[in-house]
């Protein structure tokens, strides 16, 4: 299976809904500017609301955009309708067709090209063994479990050999262990293939472990875009922290930049070198630092910048976690091979200090 | 979608098909212009030669002219007129006023020049007396060498059919232009251009067949002799005749939405809330009245109850019984539509949760405790609006009526008779609105307060529990009057049954087989052209129905409300107001229909369309729209997406649809009764006119065949559904 993979760009595109009953006007993309490398697996991250799956939509032809372009290669497809672009779609409810079995939907898109019987019967075949679904050929969909539906919906979108993959939150009907497990295989396809893919899903689990990069979006604005590491580690924002990952945030003073990037800064009283500061951070204006669970520590008195009483402990085997309640508000510690050491229990006061290097300012909200 | 680019191409390609429809137009009509005026020369020139030899006698001819040629004005000149010795010799004088007219010097001094070289010589303008255009044209009379005139005839020939005829080349024209622009523009921007020209159809339809003939019915109440006037109204509003009609119509569909209803809501308490053995059967024979033919119950009324009425002259001998009036209308009606009030108090019982019921009972509450507190507050919104339901039918119902109504007056016969019997059609129109007037209050009602009183709990499935909620006693007493209602409607249905074979009802019961031969022998004509054009109506109006119910489901354009009401509005004004605004359009130009088999199967397609459009939109509101959205990213366009996708899902509604429309259309009677001709006969008209004629024999030989075919297409239909059943698990599964 031969695909010509191609990038997608999207620029200035907006999306405005008017409310049938008010009258109102709701953005639900506002300005969306970015582009997918050939061959690259991106992601649209947020919660539901934000916009990602009408981003998607416009891409695959289903809505138009109220301004701005979208280009597949080098053609401008932002007015054709779906059945004008190379774009395959594998939908959240995946959409099979109940009136004919699992052959016939995966050769539908083939039929309405007009291909010979013989080149049906063999891409169709091809496909449905890259599933992994070749013995269930004959099966009503409606007869399938649900991860076999979601291999039927991507084997038909990839027969018919798309520029373009979208997938719309395409494992969010399955189980937690089904979902891991087509997390995989989708990845698999997508990189043997070498399609460009899009992918929607409010699963920052799901963003982290598949893409190439991720775009965060919240209120139809795109947030940040950048590799799952970007994201995870050097967040523009409170929100794009809070969205990807735990994370305790502590009121603090930024006081300069060093040269090697370090921000210093106050917190509760303290000194800190936090290991990056958000870019356009101004010193003396409001900020916070972020800090993951694993980049917690307990510490004596003198080193916290925070303190609390343990509410819970959770011990799972390679790390624990304890949970405190502070002032601010309850705060995650991760304690890594906790074998040997000491673990406070449930009730006991205990002081929080940081692992500077690697914390980071952001500018409060 | 708009680009400069387009646009530019689409301004062009219609400026060019404008210039090639202005040459074809233009041509034609100069065509035409140019036979007219030749076939005029060839008879003024005819005329003048037929003038008397004696100039003398020439105005006593020229008055005796217009007697010959209607439609045609005279006036002769002695000499050439404008010459020295010419004088006017006689005919209409209006014609020679305007020959003097000054701003007609000029055409007139040619005119004369004409008449000296003794050649015929036409107006090259159109000239208008009292509102009438007329060509007008001056023949010499030659003299007995024939080398010079000795006299002139000027004629004016009525020009109104030209110019109606120019006018309706014009219209043709900008019609032609528009249809070609909006549909070359649909294929220009829009992004799915199929959809875009179905949009164009259906709103063409609508327009043409259902707003257009309605504004038509209202217009012609509005005018009297050409000017706008409620003068209609005043005399439909002060005349006893028509307001008592009127206020028939209203008693008896209280009466009869009464009555209905109480008995539709005891059916449909025992059918969904007591365990009563039987209720198929119940069910199935509460519902052959709705789809049975019109008159059969009506027939069957007469042959027990009538004048020699099996119970009322043989079996109770009594003489002067009258079942004709308010008692066995409301008896008929009562039969035929109380299933429409059990059918709704079913479903309103139904999605009534009954563990609320159970939680009555469960807190020590009697049995009537719980019905009076509980079932019937919640029910009372689905009491009312099933009221509302048979009353508006029971307005709107002509067949019964028509053979049942005695000296009663009811409003939908009373504009019946004012159109066929006194050919009052302003009258008979202004009727058969008024008609609408209960009709659309009722539906205000409706939409107003039932739906919003409505404490329908919706849980998603019917329960399938059932504790009994009626005490043994009770039971026994509403499954009593269940079995005896069901047993007058097989009774009724038998009554038809043996009035096939009787040689003379009420007179000689001998049994002969002579009736069915007789009418179907005579029936045969109606028969054949009822099942072809219902035949052909029916496909028209089942994929209509769907592509409507995918368009309005599916897509977004700017006025689909409007299109919507449209489209709904046959079903909700009655059958009357349907046929006479029908007749009212369609018996002139640009669509003139009337007496074709077109009118009746429009008529058909028109009013089920409603129907099948509901069945359609529930069907694909169950369907998830991302399985059509999957087809078209495969690179499905929206014909193909129909044909492959949406009909197969919807297989169930469309048949349903189907049969439906087959069944309503053999079965109509109130507007087809307006637009039946010799050529083109309804098999219930035959049926009626057997009735009429007291040959209740033949009149129930038609009236069985029909429902045998009814049941038959039922039949078939239940047959083909159930072939897809599988179909409706899986979508909804998914």
């Amino acid at each position: 299976m031969a695909t010509k993979s191609v990038p997608v760009t999207l620029s200035h595109v907006t999306k405005i809904f008017k409310d049938p009953t008010s009258k109102a006007e709701v953005h639900a993309v506002e300005d969306a500017n970015f582009d997918v490398r050939s061959g690259e697996l991106v992601t649209l991250l947020g919660p539901s609301g934000c916009g990602k799956t009408t981003t998607l939509r416009m891409i695959g032809g289903f809505e138009l955009p109220t301004k701005g372009k979208i280009l597949i290669g080098d053609t401008d497809v932002t007015y054709l309708p779906p059945n004008g672009r190379q774009t395959a779609t594998v939908f959240q409810s995946y959409g099979l067709f109940p009136h004919m079995d699992v052959f016939d939907n995966v050769a539908y898109g083939l039929k309405i090209r007009k291909l010979s019987h013989t080149e049906i019967e063999n891409r169709v075949r091809t496909v449905l063994e890259l599933v992994g679904l070749a013995e269930l050929a004959h099966r009503a969909p409606g007869r399938l479990s649900g991860g076999q539906q979601q291999r039927v919906a991507l084997a038909r979108s990839l027969v018919v050999e798309p520029q373009v993959l979208l997938l719309d939150e395409p494992l969010s009907n399955l189980d937690a262990l089904l979902r891991e497990q087509m997390r995989v295989e989708i990845r698999r396809i997508q990189k043997s293939l070498g399609i460009t893919a899009i992918y929607v899903t409010h699963d920052r689990i799901e963003a982290m472990s598949l893409s190439d990069r991720v775009i965060v979006m919240r209120n139809g604005v795109i947030q940040q875009i950048g590799t799952p590491g970007d994201i995870y580690e050097r967040p523009v924002s409170m929100f794009v922290a809070g969205f990807v990952g735990k994370v305790a945030f502590f009121p603090a003073q930024l006081e300069g930049i060093e040269a090697g990037g370090r921000a210093i800064c106050t917190v509760g009283g303290k000194r800190v070198r936090a290991g990056s500061a958000a870019e356009g951070l101004g010193t003396g204006s409001p900020a916070v630092i972020m800090a993951r669970p694993e980049s917690l520590r307990l510490v004596e008195k003198e080193d916290a910048i925070s303190s609390g009483t343990v509410t819970a402990r959770v011990y799972l085997g390679s790390s624990v976690e304890i949970y405190v309640k502070t002032e601010t508000g309850e705060i995650l510690v991760q304690i890594d091979d906790p074998s040997g050491k000491a673990i406070p229990s449930e009730g006991e006061a205990v002081w929080i200090g940081l692992n500077e290097a690697l914390v980071r300012v952001l500018p409060a909200e | 979608m708009f680009t400069k680019k387009k646009l530019i191409v689409f301004a062009i390609v219609c400026a060019i098909f404008a210039a090639g429809e202005y040459w074809i137009f233009s041509t034609i009509q100069a065509s035409f212009e140019k036979n007219a005026a030749k076939e005029i020369t060839a008879l003024a020139r005819a005329i003048a030669a037929s003038a008397p030899e004696n100039n003398e006698s020439l105005a006593s001819w020229t008055e005796q002219l217009p007697s010959t040629y209607h439609g045609y004005r005279f006036f002769a000149f002695k000499g050439v007129p404008g010459e020295e010795g010419s004088e006017p010799a006689g005919g209409d004088s209006a014609l020679s006023e305007l020959w003097k007219l000054p701003s007609n010097a000029d055409i007139a001094a040619k005119a004369a020049e004409s008449v000296s070289y003794l050649e015929v010589f036409r107006w090259p303008s159109r000239v208008t007396f009292a509102g009438v255009p007329y060509t007008l044209i001056i023949a010499p009379v030659p003299d007995a060498e024939g080398s010079s005139a000795r006299a002139a005839l000027l004629i004016a020939a009525d020009a109104s059919g030209y110019v109606a005829f120019g006018r309706l080349v014009q219209t043709l024209a900008v019609v032609t232009f528009v249809l070609f622009a909006l549909g070359f523009g649909i294929a220009t921007f829009s992004r799915d251009p199929i959809s875009g020209y179905a949009i164009l159809v259906l709103a063409a339809v609508v327009v043409a067949f259902v707003a257009y003939p309605l504004f038509e019915a209202v217009r012609l109440t509005l005018i009297k002799q050409g000017r706008f006037s409620f003068d209609v109204w005043k005399t439909i509003l002060s005349n006893r005749q028509y307001l008592q009609a009127l206020w028939g119509s209203i008693q008896l569909g209280i009466v009869t939405a009464t009555i209905s209803t109480f008995i539709g809501f005891m059916y449909a308490f025992a059918v969904a809330r007591t365990s009563m053995k039987g209720k198929k059967l119940v069910t199935a024979l509460a519902t052959m009245p709705v789809i049975s033919p019109p008159f059969s119950l009506t027939l069957s009324i007469i042959l027990l109850f009538g004048k020699n009425g099996i119970i009322t002259k043989q079996w109770l001998g009594l003489q002067n019984f009258n079942i004709y009036g308010l008692g066995g209308l409301a008896l008929v009606q009562t039969i035929s539509m109380f299933p429409i009030a059990f059918l709704t108090m079913q479903g309103v019982l139904q999605a009534i949760d009954s563990t609320l019921e159970d939680a009555s009972l469960d807190l020590n509450a009697s049995r009537w405790h719980t019905f009076s507190h509980v079932t019937l507050p919640l029910a009372a919104p689905g009491l009312l609006s099933s009221w509302l339901l048979v009353f508006t039918n029971s307005l709107a119902d002509f067949a019964n009526p028509l053979l049942l109504s005695g000296s009663y007056r009811v409003l939908s016969v009373e504009s019946y008779i004012e159109v066929t019997g006194m050919s009052r059609l302003n009258n008979g129109a202004a009727l058969s609105l008024l008609l609408l007037l209960p009709t659309l209050t009722a539906f205000l009602v409706q939409r107003r307060w039932v739906s919003r009183k409505s404490f329908v709990v919706v849980t998603g499935k019917p329960s399938t529990r059932l504790s009994d909620l009626a005490a043994p006693g009770a039971r026994r007493a509403l499954t009593g009057f269940v079995v005896v209602v069901s047993g007058l409607i097989v009774a009724l249905y038998l009554t038809i049954v043996a009035g096939c074979f009787v040689k003379n009802w009420g007179i000689d019961y001998t049994f002969t087989l002579v009736n069915i031969h007789e009418a179907l022998t005579r029936g045969k004509q109606a028969l054949i052209s009822t099942i072809t054009l219902a035949g052909i109506a029916t496909p028209i109006a089942g994929v209509l129905s769907m592509v409507a119910a995918v368009i309005l489901v599916r897509k977004k354009f700017p006025g689909k409300r409007i299109l919507e009401s449209l489209i709904m509005t046959p079903f909700a004004i009655p059958g009357t107001l349907v046929g006479i605004s029908f007749i009212l359009a369609f018996n002139k130009p640009p669509l003139l229909l009337v007496g074709t088999g077109a009118i009746l199967v429009i008529n058909y397609v028109i009013r089920e369309l409603p129907v099948g459009l509901e069945g359609g939109v529930a069907a694909l509101r169950q369907i998830d729209p991302s399985i059509e959205e999957a087809a078209a990213d495969l690179g499905a366009d929206q014909a193909t997406i129909f044909r492959t996708i949406i009909l197969p899902l919807i297989r169930p509604a469309f048949i349903s649809s189907m049969s439906y429309t087959f069944v309503r259309s053999m079965t109509a009677v109130s507007a087809i009764i307006f637009l039946i001709s010799a050529r083109w006969y309804h098999i219930t008209i035959q049926i009626y006119n057997f009735s009429e004629n007291l040959r209740f024999g033949l009149a129930s030989v038609l009236a069985t065949t029909l429902i045998i075919i009814v049941l038959a297409v039922f039949g078939l239909m239940r047959l083909l559904i159930r072939q897809s059943e599988f179909l409706e698990k899986t979508v909804t599964a998914q």
